[in-house]
């Protein structure tokens, strides 16, 4: 009986802190509309930027490439494995749902980015042949790998958790995250199948500046 | 204000166990040419259950023979850290790798000062900051399996479960408010590892915080919580008794990467 108050405590804690945090985000989002001053070569990005992370990935094509790479344009950032059954094949639709509701002369200044879970699985050779099954284009689209540590890193600043399970699958949330050119995250979508609309509009916003 | 309250009582929440089991052979301490780096002791290979999981989760993790700080990392030694790595002085720390109570106790970039003795754990520092530290040191953080195996010993036993006394301490430990104050690292008698003060002192930051609270089931990152929070639903868990393991595995899930709470600190860990 001693367990039932401290465990309601805990999850009054949890959503306490949730929703300080989501405030907070908030506060960012303002602040980094603003800052479009700031300079986009490598290492000056602000100090809300995600390419603060000065980590190494390899893309589909083997290329190695830090991920300040994909600053200068606005990006569109989930996080999959290949192998997945369910929930991936899900998400980069919900992605290329976006990539095809923006007008052509937006899409082509934004970029959709894959970050791949699956270090051991997925090679370059894994990612290549994925982008040729589900059609994603070489302008738009960039594949990644990186070892397990810079994924888990890089899936801390995204708030995105995973766990291997034992059937060699992933067990992930599902978020796609909306970058700006600076790499500060404006806009998440939690869900699969969400109305892009909200996401379409920030994109728009974001290219239109 | 908002979120400083609410941090404290996270910071309530935090610390022990998990079932293992282990050869129970008492490691080696200090600094052989073989053995572990000074500082260190070396936690021989076992197995790690962990406290809760999914149909399609592993059951058991094995967990493979490596190198634990004997202490937390004090405000002493990420000092250290900082005089060499001046891009996380408190004034130069990204926001998006630490919040903005990063150090919030120390007295300046390069003086700890009176709140934050030099032999007392750093707290208040990121998960990204801890990491960093770590990389620095040529370590890495533990992973959650390695911690909670580590710290499932007792004074006595390599496997704390049934320890009575034991378990009594730590929950008295939970149930206490933090002390305004930390005391200095190894205040707490060690484990059999060892290992002090991996209860009783500071809740530490594992590299794979964020893997607790995902589900098998993709759509959703819900069911965990209802499985594990609902009276009945508990039933699933390994250890239903184990209080502090339930605590521990809420106070992670709770985490970000960039939080940095007054009373969450690190100890760094090393293949052997």
């Amino acid at each position: 009986m001693k367990f039932f108050p401290s465990v309601l405590f805990l999850l009054l804690t949890a959503a306490g802190v949730t929703s300080c945090k989501i405030n907070s985000l908030h506060s960012t989002n303002k602040q980094s509309c603003c800052s479009q001053a700031q300079a986009e070569s490598p290492g000056t990005f602000t100090d809300k930027s995600v390419y603060q992370i000065q980590t190494t990935w390899t893309t589909d094509g083997g290329n190695q490439i830090k991920l300040d790479k994909l600053g200068g344009r606005p990006q569109v950032v989930a996080m999959f494995f290949a192998n997945c059954q369910f929930a991936c094949p899900i998400i980069v639709n919900d992605m290329k749902r976006l990539e095809s509701s923006l007008p052509p002369a937006s899409r082509s200044r934004i970029g959709f980015t894959l970050v791949s879970f699956d270090s051991e699985r997925d090679t370059p050779a894994a990612l290549a042949e994925y982008r040729k099954t589900r059609a994603l284009s070489a302008e738009q689209w960039t594949l990644l790998r990186g070892n397990p540590d810079d994924v888990l890193e890089l899936s801390a600043l995204l708030g995105v958790k995973f766990k291997a399970d034992a059937n060699g699958q992933f067990a992930h949330s599902n978020v796609i995250t909306i970058l700006n050119a600076q790499g500060e995250i404006v806009y998440q979508q939690v869900g699969l199948n969400q109305d892009i609309q909200k996401a379409r509009q920030t994109l728009q916003q974001l290219v239109e500046k | 204000m908002k979120c400083s309250v609410q941090k404290l009582f996270i910071a309530l929440i935090f610390v022990i166990s998990a079932t293992s089991q282990s050869s129970g052979q008492r490691p080696s301490v200090g600094s052989t040419p073989s053995g572990p780096p000074a500082g260190m002791v070396a936690i021989p290979s076992g197995v790690y259950f962990p406290l809760f999981r999914a149909e399609t989760d592993l059951k058991e993790i094995a967990v493979k023979t490596f190198c634990l700080d004997i202490f937390p990392v004090t405000n002493g030694e990420f000092l250290e850290f900082i005089r060499s790595n001046p891009r996380w002085r408190r004034s130069a720390a990204k926001r998006i790798l630490a919040d903005k109570s990063y150090l919030k106790n120390w007295a300046d970039d390069l003086d700890p000062g009176s709140n934050a003795p030099v032999n007392v754990p750093v707290t208040s520092v990121s998960w990204f900051a801890a990491k960093a530290y770590a990389q620095w040191k040529g370590k890495r953080l533990p992973t959650t399996a390695e911690w909670e195996y580590a710290a499932a010993a007792s004074p006595n036993r390599a496997d704390g479960q049934n320890d009575m006394a034991f378990k009594k301490q730590i929950l008295q430990w939970y149930s206490t408010p933090s002390a305004e104050k930390l005391s200095a690292v190894g205040t707490n008698r060690a484990n059999f590892w060892g290992v002090h003060d991996l209860h009783g002192l500071v809740w530490e930051w594992v590299a794979d915080f964020n893997t607790a609270m995902v589900t098998g089931d993709a759509r959703g990152d819900t069911g965990i919580d209802r499985q594990l929070f609902c009276g009945a639903g508990s039933q699933g868990a390994k250890d239903v008794g184990n209080f502090p393991a339930f605590m521990r595995y809420g106070f992670r899930s709770s985490l970000k990467a960039d939080y940095c709470v007054h009373n969450l600190g690190f100890r760094c860990a090393k293949d052997l």
